[in-house]
């Protein structure tokens, strides 16, 4: 047994019929109030329908609507793949890790070297190792030597030696 | 490009320290000096200019005359060579070569007689100086500097 607001919304969308349709337009207290009423709500869906409804696509828009999908997917896709949880040592890393190694290794080998000369100075000044005189020919000379670290100059000092005259000083 | 760089800056510094490492070919040169004192003493040979002061410290003159000189380029630390004078002959005979320097073997000669004979490690960074006959009034002095 429907009610009349069933049977009211069932006449305005003109679902009644025969028997059941002229009953209720008989139960209706003022027939052309309702017809009015009916005529306006079938105003307001045309009204609706036009205005709300779904708009068919042209060419261009669905193209462009197809394409944004393809992009919001991909663009989806991608960020999935981003977010896995990558590995720290790719090639790259791995590259400027060795590159970085071996730059701290020659810069601590030059500074342990510049460190170590200054404790082998010694070593850097000339070193006489022999020294030997004729004894025919200058039977009381002797020799020594020094090194004057302050000037780096080693000296091989001779006493001794047979005197020359000046002529000797020629060139 | 960063890849590039992780290239480069490795091969960079190996050239620098190579190159930083390796040293060329030196000169060394030998010298016979007449050291004397005089009124107007000559200005010192360039030679010597390095070593000037320690020279008049050490031997007390003020004049230093080159009366012989040779300027050697070693290649190998092998070669030998000859400073000569009217009268003297200083023979260099090099005998290796290590980071500190050159192994020398040096006589000095007057004419065909042999007065003095050393072995010497010259440093290329520290002259060698060897006091000589009296000669005169002055002194020979053999100098040796790697130039």
């Amino acid at each position: 047994m429907k009610t009349f607001e069933e049977k009211w919304t069932a006449w305005l969308d003109g679902k009644l019929s025969g028997r059941e349709l002229s009953e209720f337009e008989t139960s209706l207290p003022d027939k052309a109030t309702a017809e009015a009423e009916k005529a306006d709500a079938r105003k307001l869906g045309v009204l609706l329908r036009r205005e709300l409804g779904v708009s068919a696509l042209t060419n261009e828009e669905f193209f462009s609507h197809q394409l944004r999908e393809r992009i919001r997917e991909s663009s989806v896709l991608s960020g999935k793949r981003d977010a896995k949880p990558s590995t720290w040592w790719t090639i790259p890393r791995l590259l400027w890790t060795g590159t970085a190694s071996l730059a701290v290794f020659l810069v601590l080998t030059v500074f342990v070297m510049r460190d170590k000369n200054p404790a082998e100075e010694s070593q850097y000044l000339t070193q006489i190792l022999n020294a030997r005189v004729d004894p025919v020919i200058s039977p009381n000379a002797t020799v020594s030597m020094f090194e004057v670290k302050q000037d780096r100059v080693t000296v091989l000092w001779t006493e001794g030696l047979q005197s020359l005259p000046a002529d000797y000083a020629a060139k | 490009m960063g890849c590039s760089l992780a290239f480069l800056i490795p091969f960079v510094s190996l050239i620098a320290v190579a190159a930083s490492g390796s040293e060329g070919a030196e000169t060394v040169w030998s010298g016979l000096v007449i050291a004397e004192n005089v009124a107007q003493p000559q200005s010192v040979p360039p030679e010597l200019t390095r070593i000037e002061g320690s020279l008049k410290k050490f031997f007390g003159y003020n004049q230093f005359q080159v009366i012989g000189q040779s300027q050697k380029t070693l290649k190998t630390g092998q070669e030998d060579w000859l400073a000569t004078s009217k009268f003297f002959g200083l023979h260099v005979d090099a005998r290796g070569e290590s980071a500190a320097g050159y192994v020398l073997n040096l006589q000095l000669y007057k004419e065909k007689e042999l007065l003095l004979e050393t072995d010497a490690k010259l440093s290329k960074r520290s002259p060698l100086v060897i006091k000589g006959p009296q000669v005169g009034s002055g002194q020979l002095l053999l100098v040796l500097v790697i130039q």
